[in-house]
């Protein structure tokens, strides 16, 4: 198990390094003139000179990299260029937010697809179907369309609920639930839909397998062996569905992010990409990629826990 | 088969998203309350809030709530004293003398004096931010006392005063120039102070009124709030949910804004059209021809484009220059009008009858309907538009390299000598080609020394000569709560901070 471990966290400093040169050649690839797109239109060409070697744009590529990565081993992972907030600072600030939104989807994800997969699975007839009708619709309509209707009733009709931004919790817990409650529910439409079709199907399979029907002639009380036994056996493909989930989020809360104006990592991340604020974007990309690294661990040691023929030697 | 484990986790789900909603009723608008704070929507969000990377526009307020400037614009855009009480001009407009007030402190102590404003100025020219250009022409700034200090400028510059209205007139603590902290934390002797702990960054910046300001008529507000809305239905359920105050909108959201009971006032400041940077013939011969210039003029129905892409919120116009500019001149609106027939005429005239390509670029950002309308009108006069993607990154840059013959623009309509400098000079951003004639050039020369009766003929020229094919000025919509009074503000995408008021 622990050279297991070693060998990921081997390979994943490896990728993070091979990722962040990637990027570097990327961005660059895309011509386009930041110093002049940070300058604007109006900015003489001497200032967009004088921006380019502020920044050291001026330096061949490769010395450039070299000097962010130095940077980077002690983590110091510069400043924007644009707003001039360390890169570090700013990706903390808005992980907060992505991820407090993103967990809180993931779990209310988990504990309404279950349900909802469970009774469809084993009520079947109406409920099945209305399940099934719910998952066509999640899929079918986009979060953003489910986020401007949810505020057109909840805020601006109502007036229940913030129509946008962040509150911190600490400032105040009860407008930071509220502000949390329309984001989230747009979010949930899609990924209950999707997450609870597959636990459905995954339930209706092992349900039919013959240690089930084995269960059910020993006299095991129904409860137990859907709890216990068909639940733990259909649950890794739901997993892998949550997993894949969470890590879409981070980026797919985008969307959500803009439409309640929140200060979370996906707009952060279409920004930066916009302005080629290097920095920022080079930022972005390690923590999805280290998120990614640590989502698909986690899930792994989940599967292999509830499943010990996913075990790994 | 019963699930009373499920069922009690299904009560616990729905037990808890009530709690969520019942503790959020009286959440909503909460971040407005009450009269001494003043909340806006802002489009874009503030870049470095060092005075010397300070952005002009939508960005002004985050600058203008914690920097004092030198000379104040009213709302109409006339020009009054701040920290400096009164200015004056030598005979041959080449030195600009400021006398200062003596009784300004900056947040951090320090005192606003000649060598303070020496000090900014030329941190502001030097330095690396988007307006640095402005002060292009300064020469060097000399303290001639305490308090007094005289700009010498290498030639004369027209649009002087107004720059020192706006970011480079802007002042810092000397001792906080050039330093990390005043990026993110500005250090002036403005009317508010930025409380970093209670703002956001990327989302929301709280200003803090300041104890001991030397003017207290600016303070109206004991906190401003500025929130960051990038996107325009984030900004509109903002204000219609009563989160925000005030913010500029767009002319498709005037009717739902306005049955939310908000107030809209209307000001002009952006032109829309073509601009046909290739009016030298380079890259596409024909475009040197005027009756090619002129016939595009004419090939657009420019009614229809208000109407269906600004909502009818404009005037029809030929010309760049601003109804508030001294080179505006009413008659010039007339000058083409839409005939398609004449406009066909005109290309055979020029011997272009078989047909003018001509490359164009498009942004993934702008309306795809409206080029598919352009496209059309200007088939019908037998010109091509060749079309190219561009990123958005890119859209500058693909203009300033000269990558195409014309292309679509919004642009601001500031003063004469702006206008000129941004559009028409030879060295100006939009003009790629760097066209000019001995005959504006000799204008543009009298522009710089004040001549108002030259910024006409300027502007006379470059419509007679089609360097442009202008459709409307439209109009800048700004929604505000009745709550607050506000006044727009000459020249400037946005009111300045100063122009709000609690309503009596």
């Amino acid at each position: 198990m622990l050279i297991f471990l070693l060998k990921r966290i081997g390979s994943s400093i490896l990728l993070l390094v091979v990722v962040s040169m990637l990027t570097f050649v990327l961005v660059y690839a895309g011509g386009q003139n930041v110093a002049r797109t940070i300058l604007g239109q109006y900015a003489g060409e001497e200032q967009v000179l004088k921006k380019a070697a502020e920044l050291g744009l001026d330096r061949p590529l490769i010395v450039q990299y070299g000097d962010w990565f130095v940077h980077a081993l002690t983590g110091d992972l510069g400043r924007s260029w644009f707003t001039a907030e360390p890169v570090a600072q700013a990706l903390a600030n808005r992980l907060v937010v992505t991820f407090t939104i993103v967990i809180i989807v993931t779990i209310c994800t988990a504990l309404l697809a279950v349900a909802l997969g469970m009774l469809a699975a084993v009520r079947g007839g109406w409920i099945d179907r209305a399940v099934q009708v719910l998952g066509v619709l999640g899929l079918a309509i986009p979060g953003f369309v489910v986020a401007l209707v949810l505020v057109s009733v909840f805020a601006v009709q109502l007036h229940w609920l913030p129509a946008t931004g962040w509150t911190d919790f600490f400032d105040d817990p009860g407008l930071w639930a509220a502000g949390l409650v329309l984001p989230v529910a747009a979010l949930l439409f899609g990924t209950v839909a999707g997450t609870a079709q597959q636990i459905r199907g995954s339930l209706l399979d092992v349900l039919r397998r013959d240690f089930v029907r084995t269960l059910r002639a020993r006299g095991l009380p129904e409860r137990e062996i859907l709890t216990r036994h068909v639940l733990r056996a259909a649950s890794p493909p739901g997993l892998t569905v949550l997993a894949l989930q969470f890590v879409g989020l981070v980026g797919g809360a985008v969307i959500v992010e803009q439409v309640f104006a929140l200060p979370g990592i996906g707009y952060l991340a279409v920004q930066a990409t916009a302005n080629g604020d290097m920095p920022l974007i080079i930022g972005v990309v390690l923590v999805t990629v280290v998120l990614v690294i640590i989502v698909n661990l986690v899930i792994d040691l989940l599967v292999g826990w509830l499943n010990p023929k996913a075990r790994v030697a | 088969m019963k699930f009373p484990r499920m069922k009690a986790a299904a009560t616990a789900v729905v037990v808890a998203a009530l709690a969520l909603t019942g503790c959020s009723a009286g959440g909503a608008g909460g971040s407005s309350g009450g009269s001494s704070t003043l909340t806006l929507g802002s489009l874009l969000e503030p870049g470095a809030l060092d005075p010397g990377q300070a952005q002009e526009g939508n960005q002004i307020v985050f600058y203008q709530a914690a920097y004092d400037s030198l000379i104040r614009r009213l709302p109409n855009g006339d020009l009054a004293p701040m920290l400096a009480t009164d200015w004056s001009y030598s005979d041959d407009a080449l030195a600009l003398t400021l006398n200062l007030r003596n009784d300004v402190t900056f947040s951090d102590g320090a005192k606003l004096d000649a060598a303070a404003v020496k000090a900014n100025m030329e941190h502001f020219k030097n330095g690396s931010g988007s307006q640095a250009h402005t002060l292009g022409d300064v020469a060097s700034v000399e303290v001639v006392d305490d308090d007094t200090v005289t700009v010498h400028l290498a030639q004369p510059d027209p649009a002087l005063l107004v720059s020192l209205s706006n970011a480079a007139g802007l002042m810092g603590s000397p001792a906080a120039l050039g330093t990390d902290g005043i990026k993110t934390n500005p250090v002036g002797s403005g009317p508010y102070t930025l409380n970093v702990s209670k703002s956001t960054s990327g989302s929301e910046w709280v200003f803090d009124k300041r104890a001991g300001y030397w003017d207290p008529s600016l303070q109206k507000y004991d906190r401003i709030v500025i929130k960051y809305l990038a996107d325009a239905s984030a900004r509109m359920n903002a204000l219609l949910s009563g989160q925000i105050d005030a913010v500029r909108i767009d002319a498709a959201q005037r009717d739902r804004v306005s049955q939310g009971g908000l107030t809209i006032e209307r000001d002009s400041n952006d032109w829309v059209g073509f601009i046909l940077y290739d009016r030298a013939g380079q890259k596409v011969p024909a475009l040197g021809d005027v009756r090619v210039r002129q016939a595009i003029n004419m090939a657009i129905d420019r009614e229809a484009l208000l109407k269906q892409f600004g909502q009818g919120e404009g005037e029809l116009t030929n010309q760049v220059f601003g109804p508030r500019s001294t080179g505006f001149q009413q008659t010039l609106d007339g000058t083409y009008e839409y005939n398609p027939e004449k406009a066909r005429q005109l290309i055979q005239e020029a011997g272009y009858g078989s047909g003018i390509e001509i490359p164009y670029g498009t942004s993934a950002l702008g309306d795809p309907a409206m080029t598919a309308v352009l496209v059309e009108q200007l088939a019908a006069i037998g010109i091509t538009l060749k079309l190219t993607e561009v990123p958005a990154a890119e859209g500058l840059t693909s203009i300033l390299e000269g990558r195409f013959g014309m292309g679509f623009m919004a642009l601001f309509q500031p003063s004469s000598w702006t206008t000129i400098s941004q559009a028409i000079a030879p060295d100006a951003t939009f003009n790629p080609f760097h066209t000019s004639s001995p005959e504006l050039q000799a204008l543009i020369e009298q522009v710089r020394r004040g001549d108002d009766a030259a910024a006409q003929a300027v502007n006379t020229y470059v419509v007679e000569n089609a360097w442009f094919a202008p459709w409307y000025r439209a109009t800048t919509l700004f929604a505000h709560k009745p709550s607050v009074t506000v006044e727009l503000q000459a020249e400037q995408a946005v009111p300045s901070i100063y122009n709000y008021a609690p309503a009596k």
